[in-house]
């Protein structure tokens, strides 16, 4: 690889509709349709590829910071400046439920591969896990051993996987009931697995991304050249692995090659800070979100 | 709330749905999912259409009716018993009938259409006529039995008008139907299907016989036989096997050794076989095939084939061979077994089970290497490397050209110091660290990268320098040093082992400080001493040259942080030190470490060559340490910046998934739902009771390991360490306890009250030891001067800046206080929220108002400061950061500034420590001092996390 031609580059569609700030955008698990929250309190389920806006949500109170959804589609989970987890009907789009007890603002929010288990990921220095199946509003779980806030989480089928402010990148492997504590030395905004899960990205607010290797706790690369420094922002890999894409604060949108860490391709893409990207899952396909409010379709 | 009806239908015509379903249905949902959140008891139970279904016994519980299944209005109502005079209750008398359904009921009593006799082409009711026949007849005669015989029983045998065809026309039972035999071949084929079943009935046999293409003629034959016997798919006519051995039904006593099966089939059907093979390939065969068997087909699965075809062949094809022969064949055997293995690699699809087909293409080909080829210039030795210094001689290599120094300045200070390592240590020590900071790009000037050619040059400056004051001390002590074989200390210092220290008084020229000594593991590289003297830094770099206990703590403090590892605490001398000092005393040590790393450069490689030389016919030893002195010092500058850029380190912790986790994951518990190890061994109260006894066993324990002592207990009792080292009376403290005791038990007190009083009475002691009673008015000073201290340490810990003039003033004026420090204070965190909370009078009000007031201001101006920020980038925000006000600029957005950074977060994580004592720590750590501050932080949240049970961390 190494050239820019496969990289997703050209603008297909926009995607109009929030009312400010867009915080995060995400694709489903087949990439066939892609949510997207914001500061104006909704989510939004879009098919990214026809540029159509499918359905809104309406529930949250506060800004919408991140959103999941399960593999089978069925469930949403969405959190924000609300303190709460939402748990969402996608068809109906009613809330099931709301999970309470984080004492803060709630960052990041994934489904287990089953969709029965919510883990989310809060200002007051914890990762929460919450039963869908059962009644019980209690979290099954709570993890406290972050120093600061917890910015990005993701899950793999037998760990979880959190990056904090306190500059660590922890794992917490349930099979074998372990935390691995990877310190950076630098605040960890946002956390990526590359596809094959060997590799975490780490998005640093010291404007660089880091790459780990997961076995070993070592730095494999660098990625400098953006800005990010004030900004939650979310960096990927791509679909092949072959590059790194992130956003920067003055609203470009970076690709490093993974090896080489080489900057191939850079653009303007939006007008100010792009909180989000996500990479479609099989097609060369990007969503950027952007504070200016739009979300954006890039294909190659 | 029109959402529920938009339309996600993009191609046709939605179809219409009934208004009223979909209405009730909608709110069905809706109750749903309020109904989860109500206790169970009060949840109701709806169908799709949001009825209600499930009654209890006592809400209609018979009202289930049509709803519920039953199919009647009634539901499961029973039928009252009703009997009077004029109308008796009948008793029913029940049929079949009255027990079926109506369907049932027609199926029993209905005829429907049947073939008739005539045309019954495949003798289906061919046995009824027959039956019919002989019942007839046997109303002719008297029959053998008396009465009617059940006509099930006697059953004529029948046979189809098809199978009677069949018959005529030649065809025989278990034959294929076929156009005709292939004449002459037809005997032979009998026998080889004959032998075939006998000898294990699947396609092994066949395998086998193709494996062996040179044989007789009989063989080719049966090849072929059994390839036509296949072709036609004859049926072979089941034979039910009479049990004629005494085990159980159904019992197998071969079914975990299936060889012995084999041998009994070959035991029972031995003799008897139809001699057109040679006996010793067929015995041959079976000693491949049992070997086979044995081998390979797990017992229970594969087996059940083979030893069908064996039950049969025992019986029908029983055949005639000596089983003997087989041992006497195997001597010429394992070659052909052999040969066999080999070939079935290769012809994977013959070894088939049956019912199963060979794929056409395999997934995977064992693929096979030759061995590495060995090049003919190999030689067989291994030759260990040589230090640089025996190996190149010095000056023979040219002096790499002149290099710039790289911009950076940690680059640069890095390079040198590593220089001089190297220079010391010799190349090996390069090797290694350039093999283990392969990946760390700081260390790329090692492998040809950025830096590369200042740093030859450095190396080679640093190695001409380096005879000069080598030559003597080989001389004078080791000639053979240099030459010398690999001896236990040199593997281990190449293995980066440590030396045991050496009993100190020999080699300390400071007494205080000599047993702090910093054992950098890069001295150990050094030849001759164990550089335990850190007494080590020279004068210059002693920055607390005045207070001789400070200095020692400084380089314990220096070990500690270059050596890496846990930070356990200050080992000693500290104990009579308070938290506050503490911290202070460790910003000052991180300033001072700072400092000394700055400085160091310089230093060291210029002023290195000028005493050395002076120096040079002194004995090794002293000189040696010299410098070792200014190699630590080069050293910790290394690691300083090699701290720096060390990052990503890992650690490990043991971590307790909940089983409901676990479970939801789809995973196994690793830890089964074993609880956790008991957070605290005893209560509060027990602790309490058996202080005394603790408090003796702990004496010593504390004495040596100091604040190493898990934190578990630490937690526990923090003041009972502290007090033996307060040098209080023991007796005393006990005779103090039992009203802590009561107080204890019978006071209103929450926890952290509890733990005040504990905290105070302590600060008794001190003063009762000295005048050997504890007076009410000594007490009440002492709570006066020790909420003084308190308030003195809020401010202290709640301001920010750390170069606070030393707190001696505050302290000098109570000299009962000094020694009561330690047992007073509490870790940082919940000293202050005590001065917040707890502290009657003067220390109550000012200091924590005024580092709030402080924080504050601070936030105010932070506000402001990102609030310009933000309204440049997004004007957005300002309705929600003005929403949100008390939290230290509180929640605004994602992209909001303060959010991020760190520094502000900590401020609001301090402000926020006011209001919440729950959470409070003490973190006086700046975020330069990331890995102490940061352990720091998580011990004392340790003993906060133990005592609400979250203990693991220590374990």
């Amino acid at each position: 690889m190494g050239s820019s031609s496969g990289l997703p580059t050209k603008e297909a569609n926009v995607l109009k509709g929030h009312e400010g700030a867009v915080l995060a955008v995400r694709f489903n698990g087949d990439g066939n349709y892609c949510l997207s929250c914001g500061k104006d309190r909704t989510l939004r389920l879009w098919n990214p590829h026809r540029g159509i806006h499918i359905k809104t949500y309406t529930s949250h109170g506060r800004e919408v910071r991140d959103v999941h959804v399960t593999s089978d589609n069925a469930k949403l989970c969405s959190c924000g400046g609300d303190r709460q987890i939402f748990y969402w009907d996608v068809s109906t789009g009613r809330v099931i439920r709301k999970f309470r007890g984080h004492d803060s603002e709630v960052n990041s929010v994934k489904f287990n591969e089953y969709g029965s288990v919510v883990v989310s990921a809060g200002y007051d220095r914890s990762v929460r896990a919450w039963d869908c199946r059962s009644q019980s509003t209690e979290p099954i779980q709570i993890v406290d051993t972050f120093l600061d806030s917890v910015m990005s989480i993701w899950l793999t089928k037998t760990e979880i996987i959190a990056g904090s402010v306190d500059g660590t990148v922890r794992t917490f492997d349930i099979r074998i009931g372990r935390e691995l504590v990877d310190d950076l030395g630098q605040p960890v905004n946002c956390i990526s697995l590359s596809n094959d899960g060997n590799c975490v990205l780490a998005g640093c607010l010291d404007s660089t991304l880091r790459l780990l290797d997961r076995t070993t706790g070592e730095l494999l690369q660098e990625y400098k050249g953006h800005t990010c420094k004030s900004y939650k922002m979310d960096c990927c890999l791509t679909n092949t692995d072959a590059h790194v894409a992130g956003g920067s604060e003055d609203g470009y949108i970076f690709f490093w090659d993974l090896v080489e860490a080489s900057v191939v391709s850079k653009f303007r893409a939006h007008g100010s800070v792009v909180t989000s990207v996500a990479y479609h899952p099989k097609d060369s396909c990007m969503l950027t979100s952007s504070v200016d409010g739009t979300v954006k379709v890039w294909k190659s | 709330m029109d959402e529920g009806e938009e339309d996600f239908v993009f191609y046709g015509t939605p179809i219409e749905r009934e208004e009223e379903t979909s209405r009730r249905k909608r709110k069905a949902v809706a109750d749903a999912g309020q109904m989860r959140s109500l206790p169970v008891w009060k949840q109701e139970v709806t169908d799709e259409e949001g009825r209600r279904r499930f009654h209890g016994a006592f809400t209609g519980g018979f009202s289930a009716g049509y709803y519920n299944t039953v199919g009647s209005k009634e539901g499961w109502t029973p039928q009252t018993f009703t009997s009077s005079r004029k109308n008796r209750a009948e008793v029913k008398k029940q049929s079949i009938y009255s027990f079926l359904d109506d369907d049932e009921k027609a199926e029993l009593g209905g005829h429907g259409l049947e073939t008739s006799l005539q045309f019954d082409t495949f003798g289906f009711t061919a046995a009824e006529v027959a039956r019919k026949q002989a019942e007839k007849e046997q109303q002719m005669r008297p029959s053998a039995i008396p009465g009617p015989a059940p006509d099930e029983i006697v059953l004529p045998a029948t046979n189809s008008i098809g199978v009677k065809l069949l018959l005529k026309m030649g065809w025989r039972h278990g034959h294929s139907i076929k156009s005709s035999h292939t004449g002459k071949l037809y005997d032979a084929r009998r026998e080889a299907r004959k032998a075939f079943l006998a000898l294990s009935g699947n396609d092994d046999s066949s395998e086998i016989a193709e494996l062996e293409p040179s044989k007789v003629d009989s063989q080719n034959l049966l090849e072929r036989h059994n390839d036509s016997a296949q072709g036609f798919g004859s049926t072979p006519v089941f034979v039910l096997e009479p049990k004629k051995d005494l085990h159980g039904l159904g019992f197998d006593p071969f079914k975990n050794a299936p060889e012995f099966r084999e041998r009994k089939a070959l035991h029972t059907s031995g003799s008897k076989d139809p001699g057109t093979r040679n006996a010793s390939r067929k015995g041959g065969l079976f000693v491949t095939n049992c070997k086979f068997l044995s081998g390979k087909l797990a017992p229970g699965f594969g087996i059940g084939a083979l030893e069908e075809a064996d039950i049969e062949d025992e019986d029908i094809y029983a055949s005639n061979f000596e089983f003997e022969e087989p041992y006497v064949e195997e001597a010429e055997q394992p070659l052909r077994i052999e040969q066999d293995s080999k070939l079935r690699l290769t012809q994977k699809e013959h070894n088939v089970i049956r019912g199963f087909k060979a794929a056409s293409n395999a997934d995977y080909n064992t693929e096979r290497f030759r061995p590495p080829v060995i090049p003919p210039d190999f030689q067989p030795h291994h030759k260990f490397l040589v230090p640089l210094q025996v190996l190149s001689k010095l000056g023979n290599l040219p002096p790499p050209p002149e290099a710039p120094a790289p911009e950076e300045k940690d680059l640069k200070l890095l390079i040198d110091g590593f220089a001089t390592l190297v220079a010391r240590c010799g190349k090996l020590y390069e090797d290694l660290s350039r093999d283990k900071n392969k990946a760390n790009p700081l260390f790329s000037f090692l492998s040809g990268g950025k830096g590369h050619d200042y740093y030859a040059r450095k190396l080679w400056e640093e190695q001409q320098k380096r005879p000069d004051h080598r030559e003597p001390q080989v001389d004078g002590h080791q000639r053979a040093s240099s030459v010398r074989k690999m001896t236990a200390e040199s593997r281990g210092r190449i293995l980066g082992e440590k030396p045991l220290k050496r009993s100190d008084d020999s080699s300390a020229p400071s007494p205080p400080t000599s047993k702090q000594a910093i054992q950098l593991q890069y001295n150990l590289s050094d030849s001759f001493t164990t550089p335990e003297s850190l007494a080590g830094l020279p004068e210059s770099v002693k920055p607390f040259r005045d207070d001789p206990m400070k200095q020692a703590r400084f380089e314990q403090f220096l070990k500690d942080k270059y050596q890496g590892g846990l930070r356990s605490t200050y080992a000693a001398g500290n104990s009579t030190m308070t938290e506050a000092d503490r911290a202070r005393e460790r910003l000052d040590f991180e300033a001072a470490a700072e400092a000394l790393s700055q400085g160091k450069p310089q230093r060291t490689p210029q002023a290195q060559p000028l005493p050395l030389v002076a120096m040079q016919f002194v004995s090794g030893g002293a000189e040696k340490t010299y410098s070792t002195q200014h190699e630590a010092a080069a050293v910790a500058a290394v690691a300083a910046a090699a701290e720096k850029n060390s990052y990503p380190k890992r650690e490990e912790f043991q971590w307790r998934p909940s089983p409901v986790l676990c479970k939801r994951f789809d995973l196994v518990d690793p830890f089964m739902g074993k609880p956790p190890p008991l957070p605290r061994a005893r209560s509060k109260v027990e602790t309490l009771i058996i202080m005394p006894e603790v408090f003796k066993s702990k004496f010593e324990e504390a004495a040596d390991s100091g604040r190493d002592t898990p934190a578990s207990s630490r937690s526990e009792m923090p003041d009972q360490i502290a007090i033996p080292e307060a040098d209080s009376q023991p007796e005393v403290a006990i005779t103090e306890r039992p009203v802590d005791l009561y107080k204890a038990i019978f006071s209103e007190d929450d926890e952290d009250g509890d733990d005040e009083e504990e905290d105070d009475n302590p600060a008794d002691n001190p003063a009762a030891g000295g005048g050997m009673k504890a007076e009410g008015g000594n007490t009440t000073l002492n709570r006066l001067i020790a909420g003084d201290f308190l308030q003195s340490l809020g401010q202290e810990l709640g301001l920010e800046v750390p170069e606070l003039p030393p707190l001696s003033s505050s302290r000098k004026p109570a000299p009962a206080a000094i020694s009561g420090e330690p047992v007073l204070l509490p870790p940082p965190g919940r000293g202050r929220g005590k001065t917040e909370v707890n502290l009657p009078g003067p220390s109550e009000g000012s200091s924590p108002a005024a580092g709030a007031g402080d924080f504050s201001e601070q936030k105010k101006q932070r506000r402001t400061h990102s609030g310009h920020r933000r309204s440049a980038s997004d004007g957005s925000d300002s309705e929600s950061s003005q929403s949100d006000g008390g939290g230290g600029g509180g929640s605004r957005s994602d992209s909001d500034s303060r959010r991020k950074k760190r520094s502000s977060h900590r401020s609001r994580k301090r402000s926020s420590k006011h209001r919440e004592r729950s959470k409070s720590r003490g973190s006086p750590s700046r975020r330069s001092s990331h890995g102490g501050g940061g352990r720091e932080e998580r011990r004392s949240r340790g003993d906060h996390g133990s005592r609400s049970g979250n203990h693991r961390r220590h374990h």
